[in-house]
């Protein structure tokens, strides 16, 4: 245990978006908000949301929100999460149809 | 009686133990990586997060936040990191808004003052400074969203309106100024002119000096390009775009920052005949094609282009 945690402690390399701790995805998830709020391209949103993880996009999104709102997020922040997830449940990825 | 079962058993143990032990922490409850933060992601996730760190930076134009975020991933030279990976994503076939957006975020990183130094002797060193600002944590106070940080808290306190700084301190910003690289100018005919332009905004970027160097240090023939705006500083981040017969290439100045962050060069194939641009557009410098020089002992090597590109004082 001296050696494991003192002197050759473990070291997280090559992890994955999805294994970010909570803040963090909700800020990645802002940032997608953020640069959607620009591009309006809703299938580059949803690839970027993919990274978070196996849940829907739309999941991801709400997540984001309930932490926002309970961390005090800028009331402009918000909008913009609000706009994306409700750009994302009127999205079809198949037609690609939806959206703003 | 005694059975004489020797050393085996033990090591039959051990091994059943050391096959158990496996199986239960590859199979059966395999390590979980939870709360990590964006500096261990894998390096292709870290890309992609620069990239829409960038993205965001766009749409928002908030270099604090953008800065904070970046700090979340480690690098050591954030500016350097961005231009690089610009020029990458360019390279490798990548989104063009993506890699201008990484242009753009490194750009606005490092627009702190960098004076280039310029003497007028043949034999005059130019010292090329790296930028510094880009590297300087803004400090956002309040009134916006706050962002993950480092620690191990995930943050609980709203913040509440109030003004935002993010201007880091010119003073400062000249003070930890640091000269890292050194390039001796040899013989250029004329010494490049001494410039006092003003401070603009959106003026065209264009050639104001064209030179031959003959520099003995550099081993290949190159086209060296260095981008000032107005003010006489040197920008990072601006696309150059080099043609030869069946080929082109871009680059970003800044990618080598040692030299520079409005440094950028291109290695030219000796026969070959070259064009450069910027991609925002302006004239080609064209009929650029490697030379020799000779040193006092008769010995050649190969030469340079020195392209000086200035925005326009307005």
């Amino acid at each position: 245990m001296l050696y494991g945690w003192v002197v050759n402690p473990v070291k997280y390399v090559d992890t994955t978006p999805s294994s970010l701790r909570a803040d963090y995805q909700a800020d990645y998830v802002l940032m997608v908000a953020e640069s959607y709020n620009q591009n309006r391209d809703l299938p580059l949103a949803a690839r970027r949301l993919a990274l978070l993880g196996e849940s829907s996009p739309t999941e991801h999104v709400r997540q984001a929100l309930i932490f926002g709102a309970q961390n005090g997020y800028a009331d402009s922040d918000l909008e913009l999460l609000s706009q994306l997830a409700s750009d994302l449940q009127t999205w079809n990825p198949i037609t690609g149809t939806g959206g703003s | 009686m005694r059975e004489n079962r020797g050393p085996w058993y033990l090591l039959t143990g051990f091994v059943l133990g050391a096959f158990l032990g496996l199986l239960y922490a590859w199979v059966v409850s395999p390590v979980e990586y939870v709360d990590t933060s964006p500096a261990a992601m894998r390096a292709d996730f870290r890309d992609q997060y620069r990239a829409l760190i960038a993205s965001a930076y766009v749409a928002n134009r908030d270099i604090a936040r953008a800065q904070a975020r970046l700090n979340l991933l480690s690098d050591r030279d954030v500016a350097r990191t961005l231009a690089e990976q610009a020029q990458h994503t360019l390279a490798d076939g990548g989104s063009p808004e993506v890699a201008q957006a990484l242009a753009l975020l490194a750009l606005d990183l490092g627009q702190g003052p960098t004076p280039v130094v310029v003497a007028g002797s043949p034999t005059a060193v130019s010292t090329l400074a790296v930028p510094t600002a880009a590297v300087e944590a803004a400090s956002p106070t309040a009134g916006v969203t706050q962002l993950p940080t480092e620690t191990p808290q995930i943050p609980t306190n709203p913040v509440t309106a109030a003004a935002e700084t993010s201007e880091p301190s010119p003073s400062l910003g000249a003070a930890l100024q640091t000269p890292q690289a050194t390039r001796t100018s040899l013989p250029t005919g004329a010494p490049l002119p001494t410039r006092t332009p003003t401070a603009t905004s959106g003026a065209p970027i264009a050639l104001e000096e064209k030179s031959f160097v003959c520099d003995p240090n550099l081993a290949e023939p190159m086209i060296q390009v260095v981008a000032e705006n107005a003010a006489g500083d040197q920008i990072s981040g601006i696309e150059v775009v080099v043609n030869w017969e069946g080929g082109e290439n871009h680059f970003f100045t800044g990618i080598k920052s040692e030299l520079g962050p409005g440094y950028a060069d291109f290695t030219m194939t000796p026969g070959e005949v070259y064009s450069l641009r910027l991609a925002e557009g302006g004239e080609p410098v064209s009929e650029l094609t490697a030379a020799e020089c000779e040193s006092g002992d008769g010995s050649r090597y190969w030469g340079s282009w020195l392209l000086l590109f200035a925005q326009g004082a307005e």
